[in-house]
């Protein structure tokens, strides 16, 4: 299983829940099943044309999903994908 | 029996409403709602029991539609917000405009990058119009320093006049099916060739349902070059426009607006364009009862000096009683109040964050 953490403001998209828990091969894989099962989550996320918003970061365990392979990251059980938003300025 | 005045104010940090009773003596201001989240437009749709609408432009974690039932007291997103297809490639970078629609359910939205979304179940989900979003010109026109906007939405039974920054007036005459630039007469004065078939910076568009094929717009003016662009009048729907400018300090500004009561009677902001500022440190509203044929300055109550804040295009508004206030917000977070038509002034709140718009209604 791969643990997905969610930052507070997202957590309304999924019934309040701090984290998700489901099987997927790569970052990619997981976004794919956010689209699936929590599609107001997905939106804030990714914009429509599937890209990541250009303010929210996605962690595979520590590692910043660009300084691994992108949504092509591969994911193992017991990886830790985690979701924040960018830090804010004024 | 109208009893009380709904103003919904858009901010940096989300939406305000202040509420006051009819003599409108106190104001009362509860929110921000969204909080932290910037709002662009609202609407207060009063078809059957009100429901208020506002924007909530998250840079982080995109668009949403915010609705409340119970006059501004509580608000909830919608189950969704505008949105392109995915093979379409574009994607909604903010919400500037929110109309109703002919149905009791209905609502148009006008979105960034420049588009049109219509929804008939109240918000909670849209389609988006093809007729203007897939116009052979929509992939030509170019943001301005604001974006690429589609600003107002003025429906006038079969027609629909849509203002885009920078697109141009677009008009349809048959709904909203198809468009054509109507642009004949209004300047963009940033351009070589100022008088083109499209791309003019288009602020804002009013019009009065007493007064049939009149509109009047502000335009991007402030060029010397090209005095007087700034501030136009059509009376034959939109096809031509011509200036209405003279008189005025400048003919720069964002919104425009008439008189609830008389559409002779029209309200602009003028700003001086280098900075987008008072003239002069010196706020007024100047006020048209000649549909443009001749402005009065209107300063009773407004700071006489040292004042340099912006009113954006949706940041003024006028309600409906017998004797209409204006209420304009700034950029740098008031909200000035003007009772008898703008004859005198007073700020409401001095505080809140850089207003985006101003929506008031009576209910």
């Amino acid at each position: 299983m791969i643990t997905v953490h969610l930052p507070a403001p997202l957590r309304d998209c999924c019934e309040g829940a701090s984290e998700l828990a489901f099987p997927a091969p790569s970052l990619r894989a997981v976004l794919d099943a956010l689209e699936q099962r929590h599609p107001s989550l997905h939106r804030s996320i990714c914009d429509e044309t599937g890209t990541v918003r250009r303010h929210v970061n996605l962690f595979v365990n520590i590692n910043h999903m660009r300084d691994c392979n992108g949504l092509d990251t591969p994911l193992v059980p017991g990886d830790v994908v985690t979701i924040l938003p960018a830090v804010s300025g004024g | 029996m109208a009893n009380r005045i709904l103003l919904c104010i858009g901010t940096k940090k989300g939406l305000f409403v202040a509420e006051s009773a009819s003599p409108r003596r106190r104001f009362t201001l509860r929110g921000p709602f969204g909080p932290g989240v910037a709002v662009y437009s609202a609407l207060v749709d009063t078809r059957g029991t009100p429901r208020l609408y506002a924007s909530s432009c998250n840079p982080f974690f995109g668009m949403k539609v915010l609705r409340s039932t119970d006059l501004g007291k509580t608000f909830k997103e919608t189950k969704s917000a505008p949105a392109f297809s995915k093979e379409d490639g574009r994607a909604v970078a903010n919400i500037w405009s929110l109309e109703a629609g002919g149905n009791r359910k209905e609502l148009w939205c006008g979105v960034e990058p420049a588009a049109l979304f219509k929804s008939r179940d109240g918000g909670d989900s849209w389609e988006m119009v093809s007729g203007i979003s897939n116009h052979e010109h929509a992939r030509k026109w170019h943001p301005g320093n604001g974006g690429l906007c589609m600003h107002t939405i003025l429906r006038d039974g079969k027609r629909v006049h849509l203002g885009i920054s920078t697109g141009g007036h677009y008009l349809s005459e048959d709904g909203g099916e198809t468009f054509a630039a109507a642009n004949q007469g209004i300047g963009a004065g940033f351009l070589p060739d100022p008088f083109i078939e499209f791309g003019q910076c288009v602020h804002k568009i009013a019009r009065h349902s007493g007064a049939p094929g009149r509109l009047y717009m502000q335009n991007h003016g402030g060029f010397p070059e090209h005095p007087g662009i700034g501030v136009l009048r059509s009376d034959d729907h939109g096809h031509t426009w011509r200036s209405i400018a003279d008189g005025l300090p400048s003919d720069f500004g964002f919104p425009i607006l008439v008189h609830p009561h008389d559409p002779d009677t029209i309200y602009v902001m003028p700003l001086e364009a280098p900075t987008r500022t008072c003239p002069g440190g010196a706020p007024a509203v100047w006020r048209s009862e000649n549909g443009g044929g001749s402005w009065k300055k209107l300063t009773q109550g407004l700071p006489k000096k040292e004042s340099f804040f912006t009113v954006l295009r949706d940041a003024m508004d006028i309600d409906e009683l017998s004797s209409p206030a204006l209420y304009f917000g700034t950029t740098t977070g008031q909200l000035w109040f003007g009772r008898e038509g703008g004859e005198r002034w007073e700020c409401l709140f001095d505080s809140l964050p850089p207003i985006h718009c101003v929506k008031v209604t009576v209910v």
